[in-house]
């Protein structure tokens, strides 16, 4: 630096200084670090911006209802409306959160709307005034539907794991059997029928609210924020990332890798049972083919938040947006009333372009 | 260790893999048949083939079926396949109904065209075959007993409209676009509406929930959201989407008796709900349909002499004869739920 500095001092003498105008190594490494510095904000925030951009976008055609004279106020800007979508993901964002972990261990989990219609069901039928579907049924309030749904996704979660970890069977397989079965086991359940006339305290998971916030965000709150904690402060989030990154050199290095994808398949039929219990209370009922292709809205959700399908990339924070990319284009597109087939379309089209563009990608080749 | 070797080679070969999944698919299919023990005698066989059983409605036909009168004394015999929502499912399970030597095949199909092949190869097989609930698009078959859609749709339309007034703002919900329910139910939906005087009765929103009740609930929370204040009337072209519409209509803080709400079809849910005054439902009537014709294919296995079973002629006397099981086409009337006849179907069902 010192030479440099005396060498311009010199040159400051000259009449003509041609090479004044050129930046200097600092100027260009300072550039070059602020290059990158985008490109980080880009991995780490794009998701951000994309949901910003998209807000952004519909609030402005909203707005033109408004000119138009179609409209009395920008129906997408309220508070009320930002409420409903977050309290529509509530259910794909918990799956989503499981999903995302999964996801980043390396693996999939095709059984979480099975497992939801499972664990939903268990919850119904103790939950009912409707007694006599199954031995257990009763009219309990909250604490015994809650434990049994739980369970019910726990078990179905763990043996997911274990057959995954045991026998060394793709993850895509063994889920999909238990999509199959899951969903079997929830019409043997009660001989195919729907339980209904659930009571309301059980029903308040639903649709109660807490100082006008809804029951199932708080409880997506919760879950989000207690997931984030396990896998960013946590020796076991670690772990996680280092199975999906490598499997194997995380084993050498001591990570006991089948433990981990068992707690991980645990935790997402876990989460799968707490949807279960928000699904079957907001609507009022336990039906069989509750939560149908709900797996794939969750992994919808994880991959546009920037999760890898190869494993050991992703951040829980991406599929939270992503979650809510997804709850804004459902709510905006029924706002302006386009039709149902376009949804769909702008949707896969959405997913695909999200992976394409997604930098964190695009880093690591 | 001859052991040891023994199970390895049983693991590791290909035949070894086979046989172990014969053994195991042998142990469930047999203790799955000892919990269904076949009983003895000569009896009509009849095959049932119903296009998916997640639905509560199918679950009714089948509860119902069972309950058929004929079944019940020992004289009939109902084996139901489950065609899993997909058409070329239901054709090969019509082909294995027939290979297993069915008296008589009842279907109710998923597809109005896909599955024609259903009937067209038990009529190759000289075996009567019944189309129930849903349609299919041929003359082919020995009698059809269903419910005019259309007229469905009108009625419920009509209700909802007769409590507004024949004034004001409505939303419909539809079926899976281009389904024949959709089509159907929407055609009655709009002859009800064109009814009333021209430009009284406005659609602000029309879109599909795919007969689900969450879809519906999400769904009606946006237009409660985008229509604040205009939505009168909400017409659902099944129950379920009626149920969510009005799960919508109370978490957003409003009073259901303020909406004019009807749906069909008469699931319990929606028969608690009429109940309690909250919507309108036309029952499709599941055990007339399927009673209906369990008896028509017992007269064609039968012949003249037989004569029908169940209590439904009796029921519905003036509106669908009996005409001796020859008949091409069974309409089974549209009833509209009552609070007092609420009560008597919830307790049919238990």
């Amino acid at each position: 630096m010192a030479p440099d500095y005396e060498l311009a001092k010199v040159e400051q003498a000259q009449p003509v200084e041609p090479f004044e105008e050129l930046p200097s190594a600092a100027d260009l490494w300072r550039a070059r670090e602020s290059l990158g510095n985008v490109r980080k904000f880009a991995r780490n925030y794009g998701i951000v911006v994309a949901f910003i951009l998209l807000c952004i976008s519909v609030s402005i055609v909203c707005q033109y209802r408004v000119v138009k004279g179609d409209w009395t106020e920008n129906i997408f800007l309220t508070t009320d409306n930002f409420r409903l979508i977050l309290y529509q993901i509530s259910v794909n964002g918990i799956l989503a959160v499981g999903m995302t972990l999964v996801v980043i261990s390396g693996g999939i989990d095709l059984s979480v709307g099975s497992v939801l219609a499972f664990a939903g069901m268990l919850a119904a039928s103790c939950g009912t005034s409707l007694s006599g579907v199954t031995p257990w049924s009763g009219n309990y309030a909250l604490a015994v539907p809650i434990l049994f749904a739980l369970f019910g996704g726990v078990a179905c979660g763990a043996l997911n794991g274990w057959v995954v970890a045991r026998f060394r069977i793709q993850p895509f397989i063994v889920t999909l059997g238990m999509l199959l079965a899951a969903r079997g086991a929830t019409m043997a359940l009660t001989g195919g029928n729907p339980i209904a006339s659930l009571n309301p305290q059980f029903r308040w998971l639903g649709n109660g609210k807490l100082l006008t916030v809804p029951v199932p965000i708080l409880l997506f709150a919760m879950v989000f924020t207690v997931a984030w904690i396990i896998l960013n402060k946590t020796v076991f989030g670690r772990y996680v990332y280092a199975v999906g990154g490598n499997e194997r050199s995380a084993r050498t290095s001591g990570i006991r890798s089948n433990r981990i994808k068992i707690w991980v398949y645990a935790i997402s039929g876990l989460l799968a049972g707490v949807a279960g219990i928000i699904l079957t209370a907001k609507t009022g009922s336990g039906q069989t083919n509750a939560g149908s292709s709900y797996e794939l809205d969750a992994i919808a959700a994880a991959v546009i938040g920037g999760t890898s399908l190869s494993g050991g990339v992703g951040r829980l924070s991406g599929t939270l947006f992503g979650a809510l990319i997804m709850g804004v284009m459902n709510n905006s597109l029924d706002i302006l009333g386009v039709e149902s087939y376009y949804q769909l379309i702008i949707k896969g089209v959405l997913i695909v372009t999200a992976v394409v563009i997604d930098p964190a990608r695009k880093a690591a080749e | 260790m001859m052991k040891v070797n023994f199970s390895q080679s049983i693991g590791e070969t290909l035949m070894g893999k086979i046989f172990a999944l014969l053994c195991v698919s042998g142990m469930v299919l047999g203790s799955i048949e000892s919990l269904q023990a076949a009983p003895p005698g000569r009896k009509v066989r009849i095959a049932v083939l119903m296009y998916g059983n997640k639905a509560e409605f199918v679950q009714l036909m089948q509860r119902y079926g069972k309950q058929h009168p004929a079944v019940t004394s020992g004289l009939a015999d109902l084996t139901f396949y489950d065609g899993r929502y997909d058409a070329a499912v239901q054709n090969d399970q019509a082909q294995l109904a027939i290979n297993s030597k069915y008296d008589a095949i009842i279907v109710n199909p998923l597809d109005f065209e896909a599955n024609i092949e259903v009937v067209a190869k038990a009529k190759a097989a000289h075996i009567p075959v019944i189309v129930t609930n849903a349609r299919l698009n041929t003359q082919e078959m020995t009698s059809a007993v269903d419910s005019d859609d259309v007229l469905g749709g009108y009625m419920e339309a009509k209700a909802v409209l007769q409590k507004l007034g024949c004034r004001g703002n409505v939303v419909i919900i539809e079926g899976p676009k281009g389904g024949s329910g959709e089509i159907q139910r929407g055609q009655g939906n709009n002859k009800a509406i064109s009814e009333c005087l021209a430009g009284a009765v406005r659609v602000l929103e029309r879109k599909t929930a795919n007969w689900s009740r969450s879809e519906a609930m999400d769904l009606m929370q946006n237009w409660l959201q985008k229509d604040k204040g205009k939505i009168n009337g909400i017409i659902g072209q099944n129950d379920e989407m009626a149920l969510g519409a009005i799960e919508a209509i109370k978490s957003a803080g409003l009073n259901v008796h303020d909406f004019a709400i009807a749906g069909i079809d008469g699931v319990s849910d929606a028969l608690n709900a009429v109940k309690r005054g909250e919507m309108t439902s036309i029952l499709q009537d599941a055990k007339a349909q399927i009673q209906a014709s369990i008896d028509v294919a017992m007269r064609a296995v039968l012949g003249a002499g037989y004569q029908p079973m169940s209590p439904i002629w009796k029921q519905y006397e003036r509106d669908m004869k009996w005409s001796d099981g020859q008949s091409k086409h069974y309409l089974v009337p549209w009833m509209v739920v009552t609070p007092t006849n609420a009560d008597e179907l919830l307790a049919s069902r238990r």
